[in-house]
C-alpha cells in the first residue's frame, strides 16, 4: 500500500482511538473538574461497562444489533447505579478528602477487578458487532462499525456540551465546579450534584467501553490502559475542561494510531508521556484548564 | 422573624460561637460590628446552614433553620451576599443572576425588578462576572442574592475595597430594601458606612453578642463603639 492510503488507515484507526477515549477521559474530567476527586477507579468502571456488555449481549440469540443495543442501554446504568452506591458508601463518608478519595478509590480499583475476576474469568472475550457494513476506499475497505464508533462519539460530547452549556442542570453543575459553598447558598444541593456527577463519569466510560467491545475483547484487565490514557489527556486538556479534553483525546488519539502503525506502539506511549510531562513543567493547568486562583 | 438562640459554632476544634443569640425583627436593618475574628460572618455563614451548628438553634418563624440542609435554607426566604462576594467568576452577570432566580424559581419578571436597582449590569448582562468592576461585582452580587425576593437579607461586608461612591450606592440600596420590608443584618467594618442606613446595632466580641443598641444610643454613648470594635464615630 502507498505512503498515502497507508497514513488514512492510520488516521481511521487513530480517530477509533480518539473517539473513544474523549469519552473515557471525559468522564474522568466531569468527575475532577466538579467534585476535586481523582478517581483511580475509573478505568474500572470501563472495564465493568465492557464485561457486563459481554454478559448481556451473548445470550441473546438472532441479531447481534439487539444484544448489542440492550448492553449498551443495560450496562452504563448498571455502572451508574454502582457508581452512586460507591458515591454514597465510600466517597460522601469521606467528606470528598482529595487524599483520602485517591486512597479510596484505589481500594474500590481492586475490589471492582477481583469481582470481575471471580464472576467474569481471566478469559478476554468478544462482543459481536451489531452490523458488518465495510466502507469501501478506493484503496481499502474500513469497518463502518469503528466509523459508527466516531459518530456516536462526537454525538455523545455534543450531548454533553449542550446539557452543561444550555440547561439548568448544566448551571448548577458549573456553579457547583467553580464554588460550592455559594452554590449551596443560592439552594443548589451540591450533594446530589456530586453524586449525578460520579455515576455520570462512569456510564459515560462504561458507553465507550460498551463501544470499543466488539473491536477489543473484554477482559479482567481492561480498566488500566484507558485510565492512564485518560489521565493524560485530562492533564494536557485541562481538568474539568470539555473543550480541553476533546482535543487532546483527539492529539492522543490521532498520535497514538499513527505512530503505532509507521513506528511502534511503546514510542507513541513515550511521546504522549513526554508531552504530558512539558505540559505539567510549562501549563501546569493543562492547554485549557483556568489557573488555580 | 429570625432569631438565633445561643448557638455554639466550631471550625474543626476552635470554638467561633459561645452562645451566640440574636433577634432580627422585620424590615429593620440590624448591624454587626466588632473586631476581626469576633464571629460576625460565622454568625451569617451559621444562619446559612453553611456551618453546622452544635448547640442551640435557629428559627426562622416557626421553622428551625438550623435542622435543614445547606440549600433548603435560601427556599425558605434567606439570601446571603458572602464577604469577598464570591460570584460565579467564569459565569455571565445573566448566568449568575439566573442562580438566584432559580432558588425559588423565580422568572424573568423578577430579574427585570431587580435590574432596575442595578441598571449598570443590564449592559453587561453577557459579560464574564469575573471582568467587572469591583463596584459592578458588589451590585452583581446583590443583584443575585435579591433575585431570591428574600424576606432577610444577609451582607457580609458590601462596602469592602469600594470607592466612596460606590459605599454610597450600596448605603442607597440597603435604605431601598428597608422600604420595601426587607429585613437585613449587616456585617461591617466601616462603621461610618453603615450607621447611617442601621436601627439597631449588636457587638459582637469572642463569638458572643455582648450588647444590642438602637443606633441613637451611639449618639449618647461614643465609648461603646470605643469599647468593642476600637474606633470613635
Amino acid at each position: 500500500m502507498d505512503f498515502g492510503p497507508y497514513l488514512l488507515l492510520a488516521s481511521l484507526e487513530g480517530l477509533v482511538t480518539a473517539a473513544v477515549l474523549s469519552l473515557t477521559a471525559l468522564g474522568l474530567s466531569l468527575v475532577f473538574g466538579v467534585m476535586r476527586i481523582v478517581n483511580v477507579a475509573h478505568g474500572e468502571f470501563f472495564m465493568l461497562g465492557a464485561v457486563l456488555a459481554w454478559a448481556i449481549a451473548t445470550p441473546i440469540a438472532g441479531n447481534p444489533a439487539l444484544g448489542f443495543a440492550l448492553a449498551m442501554v443495560c450496562s452504563p446504568l448498571v455502572v451508574g447505579a454502582m457508581a452512586l452506591l460507591s458515591e454514597r458508601l465510600v466517597l460522601r463518608r469521606l467528606k470528598y478528602e482529595p487524599e483520602a478519595t485517591i486512597v479510596a478509590t484505589i481500594g474500590m480499583l481492586y475490589i471492582i477487578q477481583q469481582l470481575a475476576l471471580t464472576f467474569y474469568g481471566p478469559d478476554a472475550r468478544a462482543v459481536q458487532a451489531p452490523f458488518d457494513w465495510r466502507i469501501q476506499f478506493p484503496w481499502f475497505g474500513y469497518s463502518g462499525y469503528k466509523l459508527s464508533v466516531v459518530g456516536a462519539s462526537i454525538t455523545l460530547m455534543l450531548l454533553t456540551w449542550l446539557v452543561l452549556a444550555r440547561t439548568r442542570i448544566g448551571l448548577m453543575l458549573r456553579a457547583t465546579q467553580y464554588d460550592g459553598e455559594t452554590a449551596q447558598a443560592f439552594g443548589i444541593p451540591i450533594d446530589r450534584v456530586y453524586c449525578g456527577v460520579f455515576a455520570v463519569g462512569a456510564m459515560l466510560a462504561a458507553v465507550a467501553a460498551v463501544l470499543i467491545v466488539p473491536i477489543q475483547q473484554a477482559h479482567y484487565l481492561m480498566g488500566l490502559d484507558p485510565l492512564l490514557l485518560s489521565f493524560i489527556v485530562v492533564i494536557i486538556g485541562g481538568l474539568g475542561s470539555l473543550k480541553g479534553t476533546v482535543v487532546a483525546a483527539v492529539v492522543i488519539g490521532m498520535s497514538d494510531g499513527i505512530i503505532s502503525v509507521f513506528f511502534s506502539p511503546t514510542l507513541a506511549k513515550i511521546l504522549a508521556t513526554l508531552l504530558v510531562a512539558m505540559v505539567l513543567v510549562y501549563r501546569p493547568q493543562g492547554l485549557f484548564g483556568k489557573a488555580v486562583r | 422573624m429570625l432569631s438565633v438562640h445561643d448557638i455554639d459554632c466550631f471550625y474543626d476544634d476552635v470554638q467561633v460561637l459561645r452562645g451566640f443569640a440574636l433577634e432580627l425583627r422585620e424590615g429593620e436593618v440590624l448591624c454587626l460590628l466588632g473586631r476581626n475574628g469576633a464571629g460576625k460572618t460565622t454568625a451569617l455563614k451559621a444562619i446559612m446552614g453553611l456551618v453546622r451548628v452544635k448547640a442551640g438553634k435557629i428559627l426562622l418563624g416557626d421553622t428551625e433553620l438550623s435542622a435543614l440542609p445547606p440549600h433548603e435554607v435560601p427556599k425558605r426566604g434567606i439570601a446571603y451576599v458572602p464577604q469577598g462576594r464570591r460570584l460565579f467568576a467564569e459565569l455571565s452577570v445573566a448566568d449568575n443572576l439566573e442562580i438566584g432566580l432559580m432558588t425559588r424559581g423565580k422568572g424573568r419578571p423578577v430579574r427585570d425588578t431587580v435590574l432596575e436597582l442595578f441598571p449598570v449590569l443590564h449592559a453587561r448582562l453577557n459579560q464574564r462576572a469575573g471582568t467587572l468592576s469591583g463596584g459592578e461585582q458588589q451590585m452583581l452580587a446583590m443583584a443575585r442574592a435579591l433575585c431570591l425576593e428574600p424576606d432577610v437579607l444577609l451582607l457580609d461586608e458590601p462596602t469592602e475595597g469600594l470607592m466612596p461612591s460606590m459605599i454610597a450606592r450600596v448605603r442607597e440600596t440597603i435604605a431601598e430594601l428597608r422600604r420595601r420590608g426587607v429585613s437585613t443584618i449587616l456585617v461591617e467594618q466601616r462603621v461610618d458606612a453603615v450607621l447611617p442606613v442601621a436601627d439597631r446595632v449588636a457587638f459582637i466580641e469572642n463569638g458572643r453578642n455582648r450588647e444590642t443598641v438602637p443606633v441613637e444610643a451611639l449618639r449618647t454613648d461614643l465609648d461603646l463603639l470605643h469599647r468593642y470594635v476600637g474606633v470613635g464615630v
